[in-house]
């Protein structure tokens, strides 16, 4: 196990490297300076180049690389070109609300999903398979912006029971962070007011943003189960008088997730792409939106930070992946 | 983040509907929550845009504000000012008594220290004042009273004079590093005397800022017996959150981009209504004047001649602008009231482009007009061109782009585009911040300057009435230059804005000054 572990954190170094020298290039591609947007309006030429010399930009490119891998090997990501603060700063501040969002959608994806494809599997050519795959269908098909659009029609503009936007009621002060995870941090404060309110605004982000994945999930668990469904193991145990219930949620499902689970790590990268948009419009305050205004203020920065860290969590969670692999067959962990 | 797209509105103007029976959801009649967009940072000289006046008119103070619709300049810190005749020296005196949020005392030492902050910096209002004023220049003989001596006569240095915030150094200093001049701290945290104070713990850059009432401000709350105690500024990214969150009374008031088309329904509801305030910011589509054919003046007046003015003010604006074929806004002194703009009319375009080929002017090749395509408007404007083009038998190509892309490409003439789109907002009013900026050779390499017109005569004109002190001196001047500019067709000026701000039916006592867009919340109370 220990072995296993150890190649797959060795392998994230070389590709969390070429992460960096590819985005690195396409980024510098982009014709936008950032000095110009530092600079800000009725900026002088003058100003303009004493940015560029002031911040490394007017250096050779290979310089400007060496300089800021340099700078990451010590953790330092630079100062942001738009906010003039310290992109780590930033990050840290928002990351935690961008994996809030990200875990209660993937929560809600497996915690649905799988379930449906079970049952889709064992309903199989019968209505309520039909109407899951219609379901998985449209999940997938479905515009985050206009679901989420809907939803805060309904619920929040029709209903009235949940929050429109935000993370938290503007008149409701915020509890003292700690761990920067706002729910987390009204619990340890005892600010149980908060935490409900807070669960509250996480609902509609969260059940958007699961929504591709749900769908996802499901498909996948029904092929998954399909195919064990007709494996010999299964109409051996089902001649021996196995419980059929325990059979499906314990054997049967075992060894038919294995492409589900491998779907869940690619999903998380793609929750956390969708999260831009989510977070956009119920003004969730992760990541996305300022890595949306990186892009649109060319803070180059921020764009490498950012593309650096979600490849590093997308790293780390394939590796998860991969040892979920292993613990459902340990055939794969002996294999190295 | 990107206006609303018409599909999403057929359902927003569904949720319009359902919110007019909806009670207002902002119970608490002591915080405006405000969904205006945050700067890029607290510190305002380092940033100076909309978003920043919309902030630091609230937390901080200026020796002089601009008040009132139309603008005026009036004392605000500075009881009075004087210049020399020559316009080199200008001395202003502070009001006794006026406490920073810290409660120390602002005397003009402060005032040293804030100017030549902002030198330092270089950065955000810097700019107007960087070629004409030395850090050692700016003195305090008295306590109260700020001396500036600047290297060469330059006009528009009171009316920028606004622009700039005075800042505590006492709250700055211990936080500085590195000889930073508390760039970094500044950034998250506040150090003025404004009306609020900034709380530190309720900010997160882009996401959210609070603002507490600041009792000792100088000015008193007399004139407010029931302010507003807090200001939550919560800004809502998508337009079409934002209008949802207006109708169901999450924020007391937008931004002020309110999409026309969601004005009726917006003014349908119970809870709120939309604002509509003559502004001073034009918009405008730049040519490049040094890439061959907008190098022919007929070739430019060929363009300017293509434009539907006022189909793209009524149809796409639903009539929020009002038509302005100046470079600068209508009401602005030193307009040549005599000067004809250009009006639609392709007969007279097929004539001019044709005069312009005549010359040897390239007309029949491919053009583009650059756009952000976040901007929707900008995009329309764009379309609505190249259809009337095509009819001439002129091919334009739109070309979706962001505005870092269009600003760096701007800065010189090789990178910048045929055509590209923007607005003009007000920093300071006066013609420096339109005409002397745009179209003075100077100012070649910023964007503002990108059409890269030069004309000896204008630019004359323009460093003259830039070098005297008396209005009534420059306004000849600048009428002349406007004259000339416009002869020459460097740009299509098409119109001056009108902002749409949706506004909770429960707030009272807002005033409207087009510099800091009304959204002062000094006067400003809540019922209920």
């Amino acid at each position: 196990m220990a072995r296993f572990l150890l190649r797959r954190c060795l392998l994230v170094v070389p590709s969390l490297l070429g992460l960096l020298v590819v985005t690195f290039l396409l980024i510098h591609a982009v014709p936008s300076d950032p000095a110009v947007s530092m600079a800000g309006e009725g900026a002088t030429p003058e100003q303009i180049a004493r940015l560029r010399q002031q911040y490394g930009l007017d250096q050779p490119l290979w310089q400007q690389f060496v300089i800021y891998l340099g700078k990451v090997a010590h953790l330092d990501f630079g100062e942001s070109a738009f906010s003039h603060r310290p992109v780590a700063l930033d990050i840290l501040q928002r990351l935690p609300a961008t994996l809030e969002l990200t875990f209660a959608a993937l929560a809600l994806s497996i915690g649905i999903g799988v379930p449906l494809g079970v049952v889709a599997a064992l309903k199989h050519n019968t209505w309520p398979d039909y109407l899951l795959r219609v379901f998985s269908v449209m999940g997938i098909a479905v515009a985050a912006f206009w679901f989420a659009i809907m939803l805060q029609l309904f619920f929040a503009m029709e209903l009235g029971w949940l929050p429109l936007r935000g993370d938290l009621t503007a008149t409701m002060g915020r509890p003292p962070t700690i761990t920067g995870f706002l729910g987390l941090d009204a619990a340890l404060a005892g600010r149980w007011d908060v935490l409900v309110n807070h669960l509250r605004h996480l609902v509609l982000p969260a059940v958007t943003l699961s929504l591709g994945g749900l769908a996802t999930i499901v498909r996948f668990t029904r092929a998954g189960m399909l195919d064990t469904l007709q494996q010999d193991f299964v109409f051996y145990e089902r001649a021996m008088g196995y419980r059929w219930l325990r059979l499906v949620w314990i054997f049967i499902l075992r060894n038919s997730v294995t492409a589900t689970v491998t779907q869940i790590g690619l999903l998380f990268g793609g929750l956390i792409a969708g999260g831009v948009v989510v977070e956009a419009i119920f003004d969730w305050p992760g990541i996305g939106s300022y890595t949306v205004q990186a892009i649109l203020t060319g803070d180059r920065q921020v764009m490498l930070a950012v593309t650096l860290l979600v490849g590093a969590v997308y790293a780390v969670i394939n590796i998860l992946v991969d040892v979920v692999h292993g613990l459902l067959d340990p055939r794969l962990m002996e294999q190295g | 983040m990107s206006p609303v797209g018409r599909r999403q509105l057929g359902g927003l103007a569904a949720g319009a509907l359902v919110a007019g029976s909806l009670p207002a959801l902002g119970a608490d009649s002591s915080t405006l929550v405000s969904g205006v967009q945050l700067p890029a940072n607290l510190d305002p000289h380092q940033v100076f845009d909309v978003p920043m006046q919309a902030m630091m008119f609230n937390a901080y103070d200026n020796l002089y504000r601009y008040q009132n619709d139309p603008p005026e300049v009036v004392p605000w810190l500075a009881e009075s000012h004087t210049a020399s005749p020559d316009g080199l020296t200008w001395e202003f005196k502070l009001r006794p008594g006026i406490k920073f949020h810290d409660g120390s005392e602002m005397t003009a030492e402060d005032v040293v220290y804030t100017f030549r902050r902002v030198l330092a910096l270089g950065l955000g209002p810097a700019g107007a004042f960087l070629k004409i004023l030395k850090p050692d220049n700016v003195t305090a003989p008295e306590k109260l009273l700020v001396r500036f001596k600047l290297e060469s006569s330059y006009a528009p240095f009171f009316a920028a004079i606004p622009s700039v915030c005075i800042v505590n150094p006492r709250a700055i200093k211990p936080n500085e590093k590195d000889g930073d001049w508390g760039k970094a701290w500044l950034a998250s945290n506040g150090a003025g005397s404004g009306a609020y104070r900034i709380v530190p713990a309720g900010y997160r850059p882009l996401e959210y800022l609070d603002m507490e009432i600041f009792d000792d401000h100088f000015l008193g709350w007399k004139h407010n017996p029931k302010p507003v105690r807090k200001i939550a500024v919560r800004p809502v990214k998508e337009t079409s959150t934002r209008i949802l969150a207006l109708l169901n009374g999450t924020i007391d008031w937008t931004d002020t981009n309110i999409p026309a088309d969601q004005v009726e329904q917006i003014n349908k509801s119970k809870v709120a209504y939309v604002q509509k305030d003559v502004v001073m910011r034009t918009f405008v589509i730049r040519m490049n004047n040094t890439k061959p054919p907008f190098d022919n003046a007929n070739a430019r007046k060929a363009f300017a001649h293509a434009f539907n003015y006022m189909g793209f003010i009524n149809d796409i604006l639903g009539g929020y602008a009002t038509r302005d074929p100046y470079p600068q806004p209508e009401t602005l002194w030193g307009i040549p009231k005599d000067a004809k703009g250009y009006d639609y009319d392709l007969k007279k375009a097929k004539e001019y482009a044709a005069k312009a080929a005549a010359e040897g002017a390239p007309m029949k090749r491919a053009f583009e007009i650059h756009v952000q395509s976040e901007n929707e408007q900008s995009v329309q404007g764009a379309q609505v061109f190249q259809s009337d083009l095509a009819q001439i038998g002129i091919n334009l190509k739109v070309v979706g782009n962001i505005w870092s892309n269009l600003t760096t490409a701007a800065t010189k003439p090789e990178t910048t585009p045929d055509m590209w789109v923007h607005w003009v907002s007000t920093y300071f009013v006066d013609p420096e911040n339109w005409v002397g900026q745009m179209y003075d050779s100077q100012f070649h390499g910023t964007w503002k300057a990108s059409a890269y017109y030069k004309n000896a005569e204008v630019d004359a004109l323009l460093r003259k009435a830039r070098g005297l002190v008396k209005q009534e001196e420059r306004a000849p001047l600048y009428e002349a230059a406007i004259r000339q500019i416009m002869a020459d067709s460097p740009d299509i000026w098409i119109y001056n804005s009108m902002q749409l701000q949706g506004i909770n039916k429960r707030v009272k006592g807002r005033r409207f000054c087009t510099v800091g867009q009304g959204l002062e919340v000094r006067t400003v109370s809540l019922d209920g």
